[in-house]
Order: structure tokens, then C-alpha cells, then sequence
């Protein structure tokens, strides 16, 4: 069995601060060639401030971060193999697909007869080639969005960051971007990209890290954390119709169900089942809880995560 | 009370944003100033004019005039020069507005004049012919303080010497005539022949007033286009910021630097065209000397480039925000217009305000401009507003480097 190759990017223990505020707290990352891993974790957990950080744009307060094995704050040529796709239609709007490509591509370091093989090839995998002489203004979201990846890839990086790529985005726009996204896995590309969709994620990604509060809670390949969190189990929901006082809350505590951000929800794991469930209810029913809804369910990485952190995500 | 809470919101926003409230009470007072010194100046109110006078006859009645010239409240100064040529280059060089030679191989001051060489050389900077003017005007009034008796009575004797020998009792009429003229002249009234005959006028620098009046005007608007076309051009800045396209260059190899030293070459380019354009009409159109002078106003077009361009994109960097940056840059670009003498030429201004122009980058600009097309100065004359301008550029440039990286670093 061939050895796993070793990681393109590594983040250790990057801690950084603004102010009280610990953007980033201890936080480890890797990722490796041909590998998408995707960042989960609601505003403010320090997925764009980790992004900035890989890019060099960052100086951390404590940690390393290495690109290629080089530091990328320091040495430009470990901040060439990285490409950035920011939120934001980061383009020339008034200018054509084409010559928004070939700007950002010399800005990326490519030169000479270069950048127009570089634009074409773009154009080709992106599905742009018909609508390269248009300005970028009069495309649609969804082309707009894959544009803006070409841009940050026109330099062919080892390692390609892309923050919340397909947000706003209709299912049918997201999955033409998914497509992209997997073309450029398999030319070998290191992808990380930060995103609130579980099942975006779920889908997409090799493997997935939840952050909150500047650090990873738990990462590795989806269905694997799931199995992990859950062990064979189902998630049970409780939705209450108003949030309990602190005796019901020692009811809903010794029937194993944890509280969540949100007072009137409440989830739990149950292995036993639809017969477990009913044990469930006739409990809650006897101790007079103020049930709305209460449902099995196959879980998710929205269930992992809802465990893990006490959160919803979405 | 709706309507009060609106106006409320309104008063708390602005209170907020100091620099609204900069433009909004503090910039239009200044303006009020200054353009009220301007205009004061213009319209001859405080036009005091620093002299260079060369007294080459020494005599009592020149000793008597410069007194009176001096006295006068429109002289702000007084130097003296060694000789003519030493006067000529002070105006020629701008360091005094005009120029007086009592000159020892014309008329003696007690003639009449009209027949010989006058005995006053009026040198004068052609586009300033305002100031020969005033200047003229002022010499009338000091010559008539100073020596009221001598042209009245050079006038009786070029009557008697010309027309008519006069008898006893005309003598006498002309006795009483002269005192009661004497009189009127002590008062300021006309007497009857042309002081201008006593005056000649000499132009220092360049060909004409208005060929110069032009090369001043083209270097003024020039330098305050320069600048509003750099602070215009630099707000796409602002906009790179906003979508985000500055993170992805700063994400690069070549870092966010390449953004600004981007914009700062484009910047220079623009502003070597627009200098080039509003310059080839003044050729063109006006005839200014643009073909016989083109490498001193090459050189001093690259510096007023190289400066405006980094204003334009420091101004912009500094101000942060599009609402700043589209209010601040315009406050910063007119002031320094209207105190520079981009608006009003500079000589017009009172003294103060003359000097205050000094630490406007217009003012470098137009006084190279003057240089190169009314001075006929020499490149090392043009090197000091040169130099001033290249450093304020290279200066801004590195201050709007500085100011993105605060901008887009946390």
C-alpha cells in the first residue's frame, strides 16, 4: 500500500487575535494534492482569517503554517502556488471574460505566449469559451462565479482556496460550480474551500473540518465522522413549543438529549431504533414536556455537527 | 416628531463621520478665505509690488522719488540692484514683480520729455502687463509728490522757448498762471501734458504678454487637471477594495504593492497625455514655444505627472472610504488649486497668501512652467521645483502603499 502523499499545506496551532477577540485559537489543518477538504463552521469561526493566513496576508501570533514547505507570509514563491477565489466577484465588470483572464493571469505571475494558452485552457474547462468576448457585467450570477474561479487558477496553483464559491447560488448554478470544483481535483490540485453547506459539503468534499471559535472541532471524510459521532445510531430531534424551565430541562438532560443554540431544540442519538422512540416519547409525555415535534432521522454532518458544537449551521 | 426622528438619525450620522463634518462646516469657511484674499488681490485692493529699482543718476530729485515710490502704500519692497542687467533678472526670475532704472543716458527727471530718451526704464514681465500698469500709475504719483515745481515749470520754458517770447506782464500772468497750476497739480489734478512721455517700458522675458498669459494658463489648468484626473483615476482603488479584486492580487506572489505602483504608472501616463494635449493647443492655437522648448517642458511635465499621480492615489488611500474619497481628494486638489494660482494668477494674491502657495505642489509646477516659457531659465533653475515635485510624487506614492496595506490588514 503506497504511502499517503505528504500534505501540500499544513497549519499548526495558528493562533492569531484582534483584540479580546481569538480569531484563530490553536488551529491544525492539513491538505494534500488531489484532495478537497471543506471548511465548515457559522460567521465568525475564523475560516476566512484562516484563508487570509495561508495566503501570507496574515502574520499569526503563534504557529506555523507552511505552503510546499515553505512559509507563505515570507516567501513569495510558496504564496505562487497558492490561487485565492474570494466571496466577492472579484473582477473587471466592464471588461470581456477574456481580458479579465489574461490581466489576472499575468498578475498571477504568468508571462509571454503563456497567458493566452493559459486563458484558452480556462475558458475551455469552465464552459466559457462562447461567451469569452462578453463583459463579465452582462453574465449571469453563475457564470460570473466561474469566472471568477478561472481567475484564480490561471496559474495552475498547487493549492487552490475559495471562499464560500457557490453562495446565493440556485441548486442548478451549484452543481455546474461542483462540476468545476471536481475537474480541478482531478487535475491534482489541493482544493480548501469554506462553506455553511453541510450537504454542499457532505457531497463535495473528501473529507470535512468543522470550525468554531478559531479551531478544528473534528475533521476527516464525512460519512467516517458521521459513523464516528453516531456509531450506528439514529439522531432524534425534539422540537419543543417553548423553551423549558430548569426542571424540564433535567427531564430532556436524563433522557440523553443535549441542548442546542436554539432553546426549543433539543437532539440526541438513539440506537435502538423506532422502539426506542416510543420509549422516548411515553417519557417526555409523563413528565408533561411541551412537545411540537419529535422525529427520527438518518444523520448528517448538520447532526454531527449539531452535536459537536451545540450549533446549527444552517 | 417622525420628521424630527429622520432629522435626528441624520444629525447622529453626521456627527459621527468627522470628516463629513470637515467638509460639510470647517472646508467652506476656508474656501471663503480664501477666495475672498484672491478676489480682494485681483481687484487691486492689497496689490502690493516688491521693486528692484537701479538710481544709475544719483542725484536729488532721483533720492526724492524713490522716497516718495517708497512711501507709497502699494510698495511692499524696495531693493536695489547693481545695474540694469542685475534688475532685469530679478523680474526675469519672478523675485520682483517689476523693475525701475532712473537711467543716466536719458533725459535728465526735470525735462519735459517727449524729445530725448526718457529718463525712466519701466521693466516689466509681459505677462504681468497689469503690474506695469499699477507700477506707471504709481511713478505718476510719486513724481508729482516729489517734484510738483519741475514739469510745470519745464512747460512754461518749452512755451516761451517754442511759441512766443513773453512779455513783462505776461510773465507775470504766466507767474500767477504757473502757481495756480501748481496748485492744481498739488491737488492731484491733470496739468496738461503726458507723464508716459517721461516713462519707457521694457518686457524682460518671452515674446509676448499673451503668448506668456497662455503658457501661464496651460501649466495651471494643466497641473489642476493632473491632479483631479489622478484623484479620479485613483478611486478605482476604492472599487478594487470593495469586490474584493485587491485581496486576490494581494494573495499573489508580487503581494498588493503591484496594485498601487499599477495605478501610479497608469496615473503617470494619463497625465503625460492631458499635459501633452492642453500644451499642444497652446502651440497650435496660441503659438507658445512648445516645439523650440520641448525637452525642459518634457522634463517638468514628468515631474507634475509623477506628483500628481501619487496626490491623486494618496489622497484616496488615505480617505479610506468611497464617501471620503470622493469628497476629500476634490477639497484637497481645488485648495491647493485655488491657493497654488491655478485659478487666479499667483501675483494677483496677496503677499501672504503668495507664500502660502509655496507649499502647494501647483505652485512648483507653475513656477517651473514660468521657468521654462517666460523665463528662458536654464535646467538648473528648473531643478528645485523639479526636485520638490519628484519627492512629493515618490513621497505620496509610498504614503498610498502604506495607507492600502492599513486598509486591507487587519
Amino acid at each position: 500500500m503506497a504511502a499517503p502523499e505528504a500534505p501540500l499545506l499544513e497549519v499548526r496551532g495558528a493562533c492569531r487575535r484582534f483584540g479580546e477577540r481569538a480569531a484563530l485559537d490553536g488551529l491544525d489543518l492539513a491538505a494534500r494534492p488531489g484532495e478537497l477538504l471543506a471548511l465548515l463552521g457559522p460567521n465568525g469561526a475564523g475560516k476566512t482569517t484562516l484563508l487570509r493566513a495561508i495566503c501570507g496576508r496574515l502574520a499569526l501570533d503563534q504557529g506555523s503554517i507552511s505552503v510546499g514547505g515553505r512559509d507563505p507570509r515570507r516567501d513569495p514563491a510558496a504564496r505562487a502556488l497558492v490561487g485565492l477565489v474570494p466571496q466577492a466577484i472579484a473582477l473587471y465588470g466592464g471588461l470581456s471574460v477574456r481580458a479579465n483572464l489574461a490581466i489576472f493571469a499575468r498578475l498571477s505571475g504568468v508571462s509571454g505566449r503563456r497567458v493566452a494558452t493559459a486563458v484558452d485552457a480556462a475558458l475551455a474547462w469552465s464552459g466559457l469559451r462562447e461567451r469569452a468576448d462578453d463583459a463579465v457585467r452582462e453574465l449571469s450570477g453563475g457564470m460570473q462565479r466561474r469566472v471568477n474561479i478561472a481567475a484564480g487558477t490561471l496559474h495552475e496553483p498547487a493549492l487552490l482556496l475559495l471562499d464560500e464559491p457557490t453562495v446565493g447560488l440556485d441548486p442548478s448554478v451549484r452543481g455546474a460550480i461542483h462540476e468545476v470544483l471536481r475537474s480541478l481535483r482531478q487535475r491534482g490540485m489541493a482544493i480548501v474551500m469554506t462553506t455553511h453547506d453541510l450537504h454542499e459539503a457532505g457531497d463535495l468534499a473528501d473529507r470535512v473540518a468543522f470550525v468554531t471559535g478559531g479551531r478544528v472541532r473534528a475533521e476527516g471524510v464525512p460519512a467516517a465522522l458521521v459513523g464516528e459521532v453516531f456509531a450506528g445510531a439514529s439522531e432524534v430531534r425534539l422540537l419543543l413549543r417553548e423553551p423549558p424551565g430548569p426542571a424540564l430541562t433535567g427531564v430532556l438532560a436524563r433522557a440523553g438529549l443535549l441542548g442546542t443554540g436554539q432553546a426549543r431544540l433539543w437532539v440526541g442519538a438513539l440506537a435502538g431504533g423506532m422502539g426506542e422512540l416510543g420509549a422516548l416519547r411515553e417519557l417526555l409525555d409523563h413528565a408533561d414536556v411541551p412537545v411540537a415535534e419529535l422525529r427520527l432521522r438518518e444523520p448528517g454532518l448538520d447532526s454531527v455537527f449539531l452535536r459537536l458544537t451545540g450549533q446549527a449551521l444552517r | 416628531m417622525r420628521t424630527l426622528a429622520v432629522a435626528r438619525a441624520m444629525l447622529l450620522a453626521l456627527w459621527r463621520d468627522r470628516g463629513a463634518l470637515l467638509l460639510g462646516f470647517l472646508i467652506p469657511v476656508v474656501f471663503f478665505v480664501i477666495f475672498a484674499e484672491v478676489v480682494v488681490g485681483a481687484a487691486g485692493g492689497d496689490l502690493r509690488l516688491r521693486l528692484v529699482v537701479v538710481d544709475e543718476v544719483a542725484s536729488e530729485e532721483s533720492g526724492k522719488l524713490l522716497a516718495t515710490l517708497a512711501a507709497l502704500p502699494s510698495v511692499r519692497s524696495i531693493d536695489t540692484a547693481g545695474n540694469r542687467n542685475a534688475a532685469r533678472e530679478r523680474v526675469r526670475r519672478g523675485t520682483a514683480d517689476a523693475g525701475l532704472v532712473i537711467r543716466a543716458d536719458g533725459e535728465p527727471l526735470t525735462s519735459a520729455g517727449g524729445f530725448g530718451r526718457p529718463p525712466l526704464l519701466l521693466l516689466g514681465d509681459p505677462a504681468r502687463a497689469v503690474i506695469a500698469d499699477v507700477l506707471a500709475g504709481m511713478l505718476q504719483r510719486a513724481y508729482f509728490g516729489a517734484l510738483p515745481d519741475v514739469p510745470l515749470r519745464n512747460a512754461v520754458e518749452l512755451v516761451g522757448s517754442q511759441f512766443t517770447e513773453f512779455s513783462a506782464t505776461q510773465e507775470e500772468e504766466i507767474d500767477e498762471g504757473l502757481a495756480s497750476l501748481r496748485r492744481a497739480a498739488a491737488a492731484g489734478a491733470q496739468v496738461g501734458w503726458s507723464f508716459e512721455d517721461l516713462l519707457e517700458r521694457e518686457q524682460v522675458a518671452g515674446r509676448s504678454a499673451a503668448q506668456n498669459q497662455v503658457a501661464y494658463y496651460a501649466g495651471a489648468i494643466a497641473f489642476m487637471f493632473l491632479l483631479l484626473a489622478a484623484a479620479q483615476g485613483a478611486q478605482t482603488l476604492i472599487d478594487e477594495i470593495e469586490n474584493g479584486i485587491v485581496e486576490r492580487v494581494a494573495a499573489t506572489a508580487g503581494g498588493a504593492a503591484v496594485v498601487i505602483s499599477g495605478k501610479f504608472v497608469y496615473l503617470v501616463g494619463q497625465g503625460l497625455v492631458q499635459a501633452t494635449l492642453i500644451f499642444l493647443a497652446a502651440w497650435l492655437v496660441y503659438g507658445v514655444d512648445l516645439p523650440a522648448l520641448w525637452l525642459p517642458w518634457l522634463l517638468v511635465t514628468v515631474c507634475s505627472a509623477i506628483a500628481a499621480a501619487g496626490i491623486g492615489l494618496a489622497l484616496v488611500a488615505v480617505s479610506g472610504t468611497r464617501g471620503r474619497a470622493q469628497a476629500m481628494p476634490l477639497v484637497v486638489v481645488v485648495m491647493f488649486s485655488a491657493v497654488g494660482g491655478s485659478m487666479v494668477p499667483r501675483f494677483l494674491m496677496p503677499g501672504w497668501l503668495q507664500d502660502v502657495g509655496w507649499l502647494t505642489p501647483n505652485t512648483w509646477a507653475l513656477e517651473a512652467y514660468s521657468g521654462v516659457f517666460w523665463r528662458d531659465a536654464s535646467t538648473p533653475e528648473l531643478l528645485l521645483p523639479c526636485i520638490l515635485l519628484l519627492g512629493v510624487g515618490l513621497l505620496t506614492w509610498l504614503v498610498a502603499q502604506h495607507s492600502l496595506r492599513r486598509l486591507i490588514d487587519d
